[in-house]
């Protein structure tokens, strides 16, 4: 039972994080219809700024402070990403208004590529830390339920609870503020929401930023667990499995979907892994989605489409 | 009740002509709506009723001629200009966000009155949560006055189709606009829907005075609630007048009825 549980464990945590990049495809697909392929380099980019900045930042104003170099970071870096918001809705997607949804997402992959290069040439491609002072020790729960308890890594567990604040956080924004609304009538009908005078394009913006800031907040967690480097542009690789799964256009969706993905991947790595040779973590994702598709095609929580013929 | 004033002209479409490629949508038409009045716009299928309320209301931009609101003459506006200077309007077919319930449909109408900035309102505290109640309390006035205070949590697209013809009504109502131009608001609609969405429209204009330019097919409905109507055939306008005029002028009966050869 407790290796089964701490397998458990470790797989709603890695899940939590999917659901964080997940969550920035859902924001971006439910408000302008763009399957926004350039999330996982918006994590890469903001994480860079984020590991960069925390060095500059404190050296540049002569400040000893941890706390204070990340948070004038993170200040930086979000500012960063809304100053690429702003350059994505007005340089690219502002000028691609009702274009095919294939048009918006060869452009999206443009703007990976872009800012996978950019961030690269702006703030090096070595592999940097990020050091915001989470707990790296392990630490052992029901010690007297099992033998040798749960072994639970600390860090795991406060990156698991930011995420959770972050998707509570953001779910109240979108439920009960007034901008949180807007965004949702843009998603739900365009043209109606013009009618009614709600600004598309600063929406649009709004959301990419928001997108970032998700972006950030997962950059910065999978940064300082494993450092800042080029293969964290693939953790979309690893969300994308997830918000097929969970529904394109649902936020619960993306959370459920990501922590069925990262419990199915950990425990069938340990449980079933050795019977293929081990390995199966990395595709696992993609086999679970392909059986959900086959049996629903929305996904598990996306909007069922029914044509009137 | 107190005989309302029809006042000013407030809007002056002057020679709008549109196009759609070789298409003509709109040849010429000029005709005015003054403040406090019903004006129907009607005519048969295709005549380009629609097109010209998208035309007032800044979704098409016409190649030619000018829209004058208020003594300020625009030639290209967008949707949500006009919907600032105090123009809303209803569908044709619906346009609710269907995921959201009555009261949030309702309070997206309420956009452009708020004035807290986004980080007020992630924080949710102080001058935002008060705006919030402040709006609330007029989406209840709008609620009770359209009797769907039933409804009020439940989310639009589970409504029968006569009550999401009222609360696309209550959305545009929610704007507190000049002018409310209604996309034929009782198509579809059974008598008794029908009834009840002329008195909606007619309390409108008579408690708070706004004007109404509205596109109805029921001859019916639009003789008895318009105060003067435009007819449009093939995109030209063949009749301009009160119902009465309207009804006996010799163009108009023979689009609608056809003409003996």
């Amino acid at each position: 039972m407790g290796p089964f549980l701490e397998t458990l464990i470790g797989g709603l945590m890695s899940g939590m994080l999917y659901s964080l990049v997940a969550l920035g495809f859902v924001l971006i697909f439910k408000a302008s219809g763009v399957f926004n392929f350039a999330q996982g380099a918006m994590v890469l980019f903001a994480a860079l700024a984020m590991a960069r900045f925390s060095e500059w930042l404190p050296a540049l104003l002569g400040t000893e402070s941890k706390v204070l170099g990340n948070v004038l970071a993170f200040i930086a870096a979000m500012a960063l990403m809304i100053v690429v918001a702003w350059l994505i809705e007005h340089l690219v997607l502002g000028r691609l208004v009702n274009q095919e949804g294939i048009t918006l997402l060869m452009a999206t992959l443009g703007i990976t590529y872009f800012l996978d290069g950019f961030g690269q040439t702006l703030f090096g491609s070595e592999i940097y830390k990020i050091d915001i002072g989470l707990p790296k020790d392990p630490m052992f729960l029901m010690e007297d339920v099992f033998q040798g308890g749960l072994l639970v890594n600390k860090e795991d567990l406060y990156a698991a609870g930011i995420a959770a604040a972050l998707v509570i956080g953001l779910s109240a924004f979108f439920q009960y503020t007034s901008t949180g609304r807007a965004l949702r009538a843009v998603a739900d009908d365009h043209q109606a929401a013009q009618s009614i005078g709600i600004p598309l394009s600063r929406i649009w913006v709004i959301v990419w930023s928001v997108a970032g800031f998700v972006a950030l907040v997962a950059g910065v967690i999978w940064g300082s667990k494993l450092g800042v480097q080029f293969s964290l542009s693939l953790v979309a690789l690893k969300a994308l499995p997830v918000v097929i799964l969970g529904g394109l256009t649902s936020v619960p969706g993306a959370i459920i979907g990501g922590l069925i993905i990262g419990v199915g991947e950990k425990l069938s790595e340990v449980f079933i892994g050795p019977m293929f040779g081990g390995g199966i973590e990395i595709w696992f994702g993609y086999v679970l989605v392909l059986f959900v598709l086959l049996i629903r095609p929305q996904g598990l929580f996306g909007e069922k489409i029914i044509d009137r013929v | 009740m107190v005989e309302k004033a029809i006042g000013e002209v407030i809007l002056d479409i002057k020679n709008i002509s549109l196009r759609f490629g070789g298409v003509k949508a709109l040849t010429d038409i000029s005709f005015n709506v003054r403040e406090h009045e019903v004006r129907a716009i009607i005519g048969p299928n295709g005549a380009g009723k629609s097109s010209m309320l998208n035309c007032i209301n800044g979704v098409y931009a016409p190649q030619e001629g000018s829209i004058t609101f208020r003594g300020k003459t625009f030639g290209h506006m967008n949707s949500r200009q006009v919907a600032e200077m105090g123009v809303a309007r209803t569908f044709q077919n619906l346009a609710l966000f269907k995921g959201m319930n009555v009261i949030d449909n309702l309070m997206s109408g309420r956009n452009l009155k708020m004035k807290t900035n986004i980080f007020q309102q992630a924080l949710y505290w102080g001058a935002a949560q008060r705006e919030e109640t402040a709006h609330r309390e007029f989406v209840e006035k709008i609620i009770d006055f359209l009797e769907i205070q039933a409804y009020r949590k439940t989310p639009v697209g589970r409504l029968p189709y006569g009550l999401q013809k009222r609360v696309d009504l209550g959305r545009a109502l929610a704007m507190e606009p000049q002018v409310l131009l209604l996309d034929e608001p009782m198509a579809g609609m059974n008598v008794e829907e029908k009834q009840d969405m002329c008195r909606f429209v007619l309390d409108v204009n008579e408690e708070f005075g706004t004007t109404i330019v509205l596109i109805e097919h029921d001859m019916g409905v639009v003789m008895d609630i318009s105060d003067r109507v435009v007819v449009l055939d093939y995109g030209k306008k063949i009749g301009d007048g009160t119902p009465d005029e309207v009804r006996a002028n010799p163009d108009v009966i023979s689009a609608y009825l056809g003409t003996s050869h």
